[in-house]
Formats: structure tokens, sequence, C-alpha cells
């Protein structure tokens, strides 16, 4: 009944283990009550505006590891592996896979002419969200070869001179998701040009620093010819910029890369003159903190390679922190296991220890316990705080952004978040395009990492912790992970701003936020705004392993029985509809007694005149 | 209802302790000038100043309040020097203060001396030179004293006298024996005691059970001193014989019936002793598999094959104890680095995903119609756990706090589970007989309401409240091993111990402390039959409605039987992968666990601040009178929620310190409560049948 009358409850519902809408049929099965029957929604496949079909193959089995194989329809086309398995009986909704292709980062074949046996020959899919697919194909059919040569071609398009389904993709919404951000408009949100800071253009044409944003905020007391002779010492010419500014003490959050110091311990009178125009910006402090993301044996190792870190000797009135928080290779390398322990199946006598080895959860409490640390500086010392890792676009975007949704309430907003995102990770220059590997087959390329999937899974810490705190819900930032991989939207295409302006991003895809914008209602936490007002601008999430929890609902989404429920957030959003039609009514209740009233009055006036 | 009389003079002080001989430490000076607040037959037995220290902080000279600590025959008080305003939005027990633990509470002693922490028992010698104690109690909490600054013998006075008076080898010893105070019943007799026949007998009606019969010892010839008063045994056995047989199992416990679901039944049976013929099994076996019209084969579940021993679930209660109560902020971070691999070793979620599973089995193949004898050695541990979550798996009435609480009576306390050993009440030297198998039923009953928030009239603070319960020996629920001590110590001439149940919960709570016992996310299900309602088109779903059309065919013939629904059951995920961590029974006592304006309580709350709007609302619709609704309710918006008002609360509120304004909350739990309590969620919900 509840499936009729609420096609958005419900869908919202299935999405929120997966936003890109496949497999919704063995979502249904997860059943309240056992005598719960099941209601199939079907889910017809409808092309997107710019998808057309490349092959079509009957009589492909699909094996899953959760039930029976199936065998049905593949469907590929320029966006999607699409599977439907052919009715066997009344009961039984049919199979779906519904799998962009950007999703996919290696396909194999499995089992040769040789092959014995039932299902031995096939494909075999490894996707960048958690799964892999199997297809098996009757040897007779010769269906193989055309369904791999198409999933190689439209998979990975950039290694087969082809381009991104985001380049065909053309939907109409209602909202151009483009206009989101505007970077001097948001600086001025902050209150920036100030006293202290002011906004520069010195970079419009990418030329000072090709990996960063052609608006930045500096501090006054720089001026432009200086800001191009600091940025020499920093690596790759990231030199600090302004990030967030607290909008009471003015203490800030700043970026970077790391100082170009060297083995010989190279100095620079610019740099450290600026970095002292950063800590004069904010009155109410005579620190500067600086917060070096690496573990600081990673932090003394770069000296070698001509990085290294802000030395005591050097920089005056500064405290320098390592965070601890790894490299690159060790977050994939995480990853890689924790999807060992979540997929396909799980070994239920030794889930905790198994989870604790991938050491994910660890790495992600790092992430927290660092974020908190910049918060408390800020918040509690009202000192400014300037973060950097080794390049300054992989775990400082997550510090920083991280940071600034724990301190600034619009950021925990739908559209602050996307906000967040646009400025923090897309115009800084976190490297998607090598860290995702859109359309590209090099799956084992030592650049892929997953980092802003965890900044992703802190900010859902965050919710857990703060049930209330968030405008969006789960569902919204699994929708973003999906995106993140899919190539359908140009957000997440390219590695810096610049490249972005170069291939005319915003004429030529459509933004993931023009999607989201236009159905706004399905990613909102309707817990949201229950917090007594002004109490909590700052959330103060716990950095305790006691506290941490494994994002189920999204690492072990495949698995059916490991579908966490939601019938809080189901009950809510249920009475809250039922509060506004009540207040509805009331209202309307109102208005009648008060036209009767004023007709009333009106008829006994009418007489005397 | 509860008088707290003034510290009576050390000249009350009765002879009925053994040994040594009252501590004295009430000699130094103003400490004496405190007063503690002492319940009738309560002795102050000793004092000293201290300062108390929270969990994971390291003792140093700043870090702790200052106050004084006093012993009596039943809890331990501390007393700040500078008592801060007491913030109503806090449970307030009437029996323990804030800062009081009862003796029965404490479990483990610890003296600190000279960077030395040694646990120390009634046997040891205690050292002169104490400098500080840590205590930690049965209910996870953990208390440091340190007695730095005050003369030498203050800290050993205080451990001592725990000692002698927080750990009992008898069960004549216990507070509950002192206290006097006369007991007005005030609870509603909806609570099932299953203390006399007819609750039985009425318990058989009610699951449509024909084929059995209740026997009550005090009518029929007393065959052995182990049998509960009051049992059901298949219909069709001749009573003497039956008891005959039951001196063959352990304690006596042949198979006893303790529930219905159509044809099939719930039993619960002991062992046989060793030496005994199996013949005698088998026979009484084949006497239960004949209950069942259609002669069905009983599933037989060895409980000690499935599940833990009593032991185990001891082991991992303290592994896993530890890593709730970590001492130092070093020892906090160590844990914490390998936070879910000791968890793993503790073994206690392991134990709880067993119970759940075994339940979950049990409950199926009592819904395929196949009788279930859960077999233990003395069928008064496990037995207990499980049957009673199979039937909260099963039956939506013990899922009610009425229902719960008659459940608990049924499987737990007249079925005799040895409270009194098990959660320490009485220690036998050299025997372990402890281990906290309530703590364990309670885990798994959290567990439920987590994955079904729906389905349960009450709330986690229900649950953690009855563990609380457990070590206040005035209320004798979770006080005995068996009905004859129970009733041997009410009515013995000596004793006339006064029987207080723990659901009344009036002695212990104000009205709005019960109020956080209710669930406001439970949608109250009409007994039997719901109504279908046919809705328009447009209408929006409401809570409390049916999941789908029911179709309510009753068949004349079936009215006599079970009244249970049988569409009701819970299907619950048991892996440990599925289990979270109860954090508010567990880390409520962890101050740096708290999470400032976050956690459930949020999302509780809120739920209840939208019943209480929808209550006012409806109200205002029916009466026509809207002009005491809030303003924010009278201008609804595009985002409703945006501006509404709600108390600021923290993680393991109600259990910690909150600041926030009471009055709002006393006005958002009571108006919430009145939808939840009326029962008539449907009927004041039915308003989707309005036209639009």
């Amino acid at each position: 009944m509840d499936k009729r009358i609420n096609p958005d409850f419900n869908a919202s519902k299935h999405a929120s283990s997966n936003s890109l809408d496949s497999d919704s049929k063995s979502s249904s099965l997860n059943s309240k009550h056992g005598a719960e029957t099941i209601i199939p929604r079907e889910t017809p496949f409808i092309y997107l505006n710019g998808e057309k079909e490349q092959d079509q193959k009957n009589d492909v089995t699909h094996i899953c590891p959760y039930r029976e194989p199936a065998v049905g329809t593949l469907t590929i086309t320029n966006y999607r592996l699409y599977f439907r398995s052919h009715p066997t009986n009344d009961r039984d909704p049919p199979v779906i896979v519904d799998v962009p292709l950007g999703v996919i980062s290696r396909v194999e074949k499995i089992g040769g002419s040789t092959s014995r046996g039932e299902n031995s020959y096939g494909i075999e899919i490894f996707c960048k969200d958690m799964r892999n697919l199997r297809f098996a194909h009757k040897q007779q059919n010769h269906s193989r070869r055309t369904v791999f040569e198409k999933l190689q071609t439209y998979a990975f398009p950039l290694s087969f001179n082809g381009k991104l389904f985001a380049f065909s993709y053309a939907e109409q919404f209602p909202e151009d998701g483009w206009t989101v951000y505007e970077p001097v408009a948001e600086l001025r949100r902050m209150g920036v040009n100030n006293d202290t800071w002011r906004i520069t253009k010195i970079n419009e044409q990418y030329l000072v620093c090709d990996s960063y944003p052609a608006v930045w905020a500096v501090p006054k007391a720089a001026s432009d010819d200086f800001l191009k002779k600091v940025c020499t010492f920093r690596s790759r010419n990231r030199l600090p910029v302004l990030s967030w500014i607290h909008p009471k003490s003015q203490a800030t959050i700043t970026r970077c890369s790391q100082p170009l110091v060297g083995v010989s311990g190279k100095r620079s009178p610019d740099d450290e003159l600026y970095l002292n125009y950063i800590m004069e910006a904010n009155a109410q402090s005579d620190k500067l903190s600086i917060m070096d993301a690496r573990p600081s044996a990673n932090a003394i190792a770069n000296k070698a390679k001509g990085g290294g870190y802000e030395s005591d000797d050097a920089y005056k009135n500064v405290e320098l922190n390592f965070l601890d928080i790894h490299n690159i290779h060790v977050m994939r390398e995480s990853l890689r296991k924790l999807k060992e322990v979540c997929y396909p199946t799980i070994d239920d006598q030794k889930w905790l220890t198994a989870v604790e080895g991938s050491l994910w959860l660890k790495h992600i409490k790092c992430i927290l316990a660092g974020a908190v640390r910049i918060v408390d500086k800020i918040e509690t010392m009202s000192t400014s705080v300037v973060v950097h890792c080794s390049d300054g676009w992989d775990r400082t975007a997550q510090l920083t952004a991280l940071s600034m949704l724990l301190l600034d309430p619009y950021y925990r907003t739908l559209r602050g978040f996307e906000v967040l995102i646009e400025k923090e990770w897309l115009s800084f220059g976190h490297k998607f395009q090598q860290r995702i590997g859109h359309g590209d087959n090099r799956h084992s390329d030592a650049d892929r990492s997953p980092v802003f999937l965890q900044f992703i899974d802190c900010v859902w810490q965050v919710g857990q912790q703060f049930p209330n705190a968030l405008e969006f819900n789960e569902h919204f930032l699994i929708t973003i992970l999906d995106h993140l991989y899919s190539s359908r939207f140009g957000t997440f295409l390219c590695n810096t701003e610049a490249e972005r302006v170069k291939e005319d991003l915003k004429h030529k895809t459509v933004s993931l936020w023009s999607y989201i914008n236009s159905s706004y209602e399905l990613y909102r936490n309707s817990l949201y705004g229950a917090n007594s007002s002004g109490v909590q601008t700052v959330l103060k999430p716990l950095a305790s392993m006691r506290n941490i929890k494994l994002w189920k609902g999204l690492y072990c989404r495949w698995n059916p029985s490991m579908r966490p429920q939601d019938s809080i957030y189901q009950r809510t959003r249920e009475m809250l509809a039922l509060q506004e039609q009540l207040q509805r009514q009331v209202n309307d209740c109102r208005m009648k007694a008060n036209s009767r009233c004023t007709q009333s009055t009106g008829r006994l006036a009418s007489p005397l005149h | 209802m509860m008088s707290f009389t003034p510290a009576k003079t050390k000249t009350t002080f009765t002879s009925y302790v053994d040994g040594p001989k009252a501590v004295n430490g009430c000699e130094s000076g103003s400490a004496e000038d405190v007063k503690a607040k002492l319940l009738e037959g309560e002795i102050e037995v000793a004092r000293a100043y201290a300062q108390l220290f929270a969990p994971a902080t390291k003792m140093t000279d700043d870090g702790g309040v200052p106050g004084v600590l006093v012993v009596t025959n039943y809890k331990l008080s501390f007393i700040p020097n500078e008592s801060k305003e007491m913030y109503p939005a806090y449970q307030e027990n009437m029996f323990v203060g804030r800062n009081d633990v009862t003796l029965s509470n404490i479990d483990h002693i610890y003296q600190i001396t000279e960077k030395k922490k040694k646990r120390i028992t009634s046997q040891q010698k205690i050292s002169s030179k104490i400098e500080a104690i840590h205590i930690i109690c049965k209910n996870f909490r953990f208390l440091k004293f340190s007695f730095k600054g005050t003369s030498k013998e203050q800290g050993r006075i205080i451990a001592s006298s725990l000692l002698q008076f927080a750990f009992h080898t008898r069960h004549d010893l216990s507070f509950a024996y002192r206290y006097k105070d006369s007991y007005y019943r005030t609870m509603k007799s909806t609570v099932t005691m299953f203390n006399n026949k007819s609750d039985w007998s009425r318990e058989l009606i009610r699951c449509g059970a024909t084929e059995w019969k209740v026997v009550s010892t005090d009518q029929t010839v007393q065959k052995s001193k182990l049998l509960p008063a009051h049992f059901v045994i298949p219909k069709c056995v001749a009573i003497d014989e039956y008891l005959k047989k039951a001196e063959s199992f352990y304690d006596s416990r042949i198979a006893f019936w303790v529930y219905s679901y159509d044809n099939a039944s719930l039993v619960r049976m002991a062992e046989l002793q060793p030496d005994q013929e199996n013949m005698i099994e088998n026979t009484t076996l084949e006497s239960i598999r004949k209950c069942d019209p259609r002669k069905k084969s009983l599933e037989i579940i060895n409980l000690g094959e499935r599940l833990p021993s009593i032991h185990d679930v001891q082991r991992g209660y303290i592994k896993f104890r530890e890593l709730c109560t970590p001492d130092t902020p070093r020892h906090f971070l160590l844990q914490d680095a390998k936070f879910y691999s000791l968890l793993e070793k503790s073994c206690w979620l392991l134990y709880v995903s067993l119970c759940l599973k075994c339940a979950k089995e049990a409950a199926e193949s009592l819904r395929d119609g196949t009788t279930v004898v859960l077999r233990e050695n003395n069928a008064r541990d496990m037995c207990c756990v499980i049957s009673s979550l199979v039937q909260i798996i099963l039956d939506p009435y013990f899922r009610t706090i009425d229902g719960f609480q008659s459940l608990v009576q049924k499987e737990w306390v007249a079925l005799e589970h040895p409270f009194a050993f098990r959660l320490g009440h009485v220690i036998i030297p050299e025997v372990e007989n402890e281990s906290p198998l309530l703590l364990l039923f309670l885990d798994c009953v959290w567990q439920l309401l987590q994955q079904y928030p729906e389905e349960f009239e009450f709330s986690q603070t229900y649950l953690t409240t009855i563990w609380d319960s457990a070590f206040i020996p005035i209320f004798d629920t979770f006080q005995f091993n068996s009905e004859r001590e129970r009733i041997q110590a009410a009515t013995c001439k000596e004793s006339k111990l006064v029987l207080r149940p723990i659901w009344d919960w009036n002695e212990q709570f104000s009205e709005t402390d019960k109020l956080f016992f209710t669930n406001p996310f439970y949608t109250k299900k009409q007994d039997g039959c719901r109504r279908s309602v046919a809705l328009p088109a447009n209408a929006i779903l409401l809570p409390g409605f049916p999941k789908k059309p029911m179709r309510f065919t009753m068949n004349p013939n079936e009215l006599n039987q079970s009244s249970i629904p049988k569409d009701q059951y819970l299907n619950p995920r048991c892996g440990v992968a599925d289990l979270e961590i109860w954090q508010q029974c567990y880390y409520r006592w962890i101050p740096i666990l708290e999470i400032k304006n976050g956690g459930f309580p949020q999302i509780e709350l809120f739920q209840r601040l939208l019943l209480r709007n929808i209550s006012k609302l409806q109200r205002a619709i029916e009466t026509g009178d809207y002009d005491e609704l809030p303003d924010e309710l009278t201008t609804p918006t595009n985002s409703p929620v945006k501006q509404q008002m709600m108390p600021a609360t923290n993680s393991f509120f109600p259990f910690s310190t909150n600041v926030c304004d009471a009055t709002q909350l006393t006005d958002i739990l009571t108006h919430s409560n009145e939808l939840l309590m009326e029962g008539s969620i449907m009927d004041r919900l039915s308003i989707a049948q309005l036209p639009d």
C-alpha cells in the first residue's frame, strides 16, 4: 500500500542503497515482517538523452554471489550495461543489473575455448564501487567477443580515442548546477575583501599556478608581485591562499603545498614574511599553526625530493603539527583490503578484526581527528591555521573541507556542501581525473586513490554523530559517489580548473548539481534543522574508534542481507508530512473562520448604511 | 512515597554484621558536618574526604571534584563540597543519587598505592597507604577516588568497609532485609506476575494451548523442593507420575510449557542427571509430542552445544567491561587503537549474535508448526534468554511494556533464574556463580529494538534502567534465586522482607522520568484485527496504518484458539556484522565519549516534538480553538522544520548532565506521550480520511 501511494518515499528508500537504481528488485526483498508481500516496482530502462544502444545479446547468464544464476538479455549502450533476466515465473521479479560503464575499472575474459562446465566461459567486470560482475556466455553463441569489445570501447573511451559519455549527455534540468559556485560571491559571503584580506585575480590565466583557481583571497599586505615571488618556494607554486575565515575572530584556514626546503634546508625570506602576513591578518593571536597532514617521517623523507616542512629556525611564532595521515598509496591499499572484507561475502566470525585489519577506519579516524584539531585551533584558540601535505591537493583538501564543514553551518546545507566540493576539491585542483581514472583502462595506475571517498566517509561519520546537523541525507552522499565514477556529468572530470575551462565543461557537459538540485527533496535529511537555534554552530565529532563505524550502507550495499533499514527516517518523513497537512488544515479553518467573521460583520454593518 | 531520614548517630549500629566491628572514619573534623541522605534502616559505616575523578582521566591534583565519601550498609555516596545546581534533564532515581552507587552494584575494587594498582578482595590485606581506590560497577560505572591530602588511614577505612559490606556470603545480609519502609503498590495490574495458577491458565488460553494444564506445588504432594511454584505440563500425563520423573532431571526441571504458537509449543527442559535412564527423557518428550494434535516430531535445541556457558558469558562480560572502563587517557588511546579486535576478543557481540540466531531459528520452527524443546543443564539460565527472545520475536504483546514485564516475570522470575548467584548478590567463595545473563538478554532485545524501532513500546532508556535496577536491593524482582527463597524472606517472622517489584516504576522515578521509557517510534497496533481503511489516492501515508491491506477472515471454529497475531513476527539480522554496541548502556559513564548536541536522543526528541505538534494541531482542529497553538505551528512553510525548537541534549541523555530548558522538555514529553499512550494513535491519525 505504502509503495503505491508514496512513490517518492519508496524511491528514496531504494535509492539510499543505490542511487543508480540498479538492482532495485532485490532491495524490495528487504522485508520488515516475514509476512510482507513483495510488490515489484517496474524499473523501465529509459534511455538517457544522448544514450545509444551499442550491443544487445540474449542468452547471457548473470552470476551473482547472492542468488542463483539468471539467464537474460544484456544490453550495452554508450553509457551503461543493462541486464534483465528472462521471466521464469510470475512470483519472482526479474533480476536487473544497471551499471554505468564509468564505474568499471577492469574487464576480463574468463575461460577459453577449452573451458568445460556450466557458466565457466564469460566476462568478469571489476567495478570502482566495491563490486564485481560476472556474466557467462555460451561459446556457441559467439556473443562474448562483441560484448567484450564494446565494453572496452565505451568503458574506457579515453584509451580508445573516444569521448566520455558526459559530452554526449544532453539532458535539460530546471536548474543549472554550474552556477552553484561563484568564487567571488563565496568570498564575499565570508566578508572578503575586508581589512586584512583581499581578492586577487593574478591567476586569471592560470599562469602563476596551473593547478589553482583563477580567483584567490590573500593577505592584503601581500602585493601581486610579492605573491609571484612567494609561490616559487612552494611545490608546484601552490602558495598559501585563503580557504575560510572565521566571521568573528578573523582566524583563518589557508592551504598550500610543502615548502621547497630540500636536503640543504633552503629558506625563503619571502615565504617566511608571507606566513607572517597570514598570522598578522588575525589580530586575535600572535601565533600561527601549521598542520602538516603527513606523518613526520614522510615529511622528513620528502626533503630528499626537494620538499620538506617549515623549520622552527626559519619560521618564527609558528607551531608545526604533523597529523599522521598517510599517502594516496596507503589509502588505495586500505580500500582494496576493505573490499576483500566486504565483498562478496563477509566472514562474520572474523568481521571485527578484518575491518580493523583493513585500517580503513583508522585512516578515517586520523582525518577526522586532524580536522577536529584544526577546528579547535580556530574556534578555541582563535589561531589561524595553515594546512598542507606534499602537493596540497589530497590530504589538504580532506582537512580543509572537513574542518570548514565542522566550523561553518553553511557547508552543512545541501547547496553549501556543493559549494564546498566545488571550492576545496575542484577549484583547488584535486586531481579527479587521475585519482578516479575516468574512461582510462590503466586500472593499476599508481595515481588512483580513494581520497575523495574518504572525505565523503568522514562527512557520513559526522552525520552519524550529529543526526540533525546536515541538511542532506545518506542518499545524497551515495549519489555523489556514484556519479563520481559514472561519467554522466561533467562535475568530476579533469584534474584542475584550468583544464575544465579549456575543455569548456560548463557548456559541453551537465553538472551533477543540476541533477541533484532538481530533485532536492530526495536528498534532504528529514531530521535537519531540529537543533535548538544557535546552540551548535561548531560541530566537534568524537574521533574515537568507539564512535567510528563502518559505512555498511555504502561498502556492503551490494549484499542484500546487509542492507540497513531506515525506518526511523521514513517515520520522521511521514510525521513531517502529517504535521504539514494538519498545519494547512488549521490555516484553512482559521481563514474560513475569519472570512465568516468578516462576512457576518459586513452583513450586520450594511443595514446601517 | 520516599522518606529520607536524617543521618542517625552511630548508636544505631546493629550487630547483624559478622566479623570485625564498625569501621570508624568519622573523626576527622568537618567531614562529619556533611549530611548523607539515608533511607530507613540505612546506617553510615565510614566516611572520608576524597576527590572524585572521571574514567579516562589522570588523577592529577586539579582534575578531581573534592567532597566527602560516605559508605553505608546500602550505598557508597559521594557528596561534593560545592553542590552544583541540579539539572532536571537527567534521570533521577529516588533511591540512588547521581553520585551514589549501591553496594550491590560494586563489582571490583582496586587499591592504588605508590603507582601500584591491585584488585582487593575480602581475603586480602589492605594496604594502609592507599592513595586512591578504583571502583568498577556491574552497570559499567567506573569511580575513581583519590585520598591525597587526607590522613593516611582514610583510604584503608573506606576500602575495608566496602569489602565488608558490598560482598555478601549470605542473602539475608543484603540491605533488602534492613529496609522496612512500607510499600503501597501503585502499579497497574496489567503486568502478569505468574505467581499464581490463574496467571498461567490465562496465558494458556491466550496462546490457545488446550493440551496443557497448570500444576501448583502447594496443592499437590510436593515431590521436590526444587520445583517452581506453578508450572505447565501436558494434559495427558498423570501429575504424580510426571513429578516422580522430574526427580531424574537437574533441579527437577522436567519439560515445562512456556508458550504456544498455533499447534506448536515452546518447552523448557533440563538434562537428565547422571545415571538416569534415557527412557525417562524419551517418554517425557513423547508426552510433549502428543500435545500437538498433528503429532509432529519435536525439535530439540541443546543450548549447551549452541551457546556459551555461563562462565564464557562472565569472562566475555569482564573483558568487554574493561573496554568500557578505561582508566587513564593513555589507557583509553591504547584500547582505541585496537578497539575492534579487542571487542572481538571479548566475544560479547558474538554471544549476542549466537543468542539471537538460536532464538530466530527456534521462532522459525514454531512458525513452521514444530514444537521446540530448549534443553539446558538446569533449564534456568540460557533457557530464560532464548525462551524470552523467541517470544519477543513472535509475539507483539511482548514488545509492549506490560508484555515485556510479564515475559520477564514468566521466564526469569517464575521459572527461577538464579538471580542472587548470577548477579553476585550472594557470593560463595571458590564457586563461580556470577554471569550477567540478564544483561546479555537485554542487549539482544536492544539489538532487536535497533532493527525494529517501530515495533517496541519501550525505549533503550527503559532497558538500561532495568539493568541498573537489578542492583537496587530494595526491589525484590532480581534479588532471589527462587520463588521459595522469596516467599520465605517475605513471610519469615525475623526478616519480613517487603516485596517491591521493580515494575512499580513510580517507586523509583518521577512522572517525567518515566516518560523516557516509551519509544516515540512505536506504532501501536490494535489487538487482533486491524481495520482496513480505504485511503484516497492522494492520501499521505500515515504511521500506524497496516503495511498492507489486511484480509481478516475469522473462522468461527478458531475463535477459541490463540489470540496471538501471526503476521507480526520479526525477522532480525543476527550476524556480528549486523550488531551495534549499546552505547547508552555501556559508554554513558565515560564523559569524553559523549557527543555534545548529538547522538540518538536528537532523533528521539525530534520525533517526540513532531508527536507533540501533531497532538496540539489535532486538538485545535477538534476544538476549533487555535489560540493555544505555538506560533511556529500556525505559519506553515515549505520547509516546516526550519525553526522548530528542540532542547539541547547530549548523546547519553537522560543519563548525563544536560543544560537545557526543562519546561520545554517536559512539554514535549508529556504531549508526545498523550498521543503514544492513549492507544488511539490509529483513530487520531485517521484524519487522512477527512476531505482534503
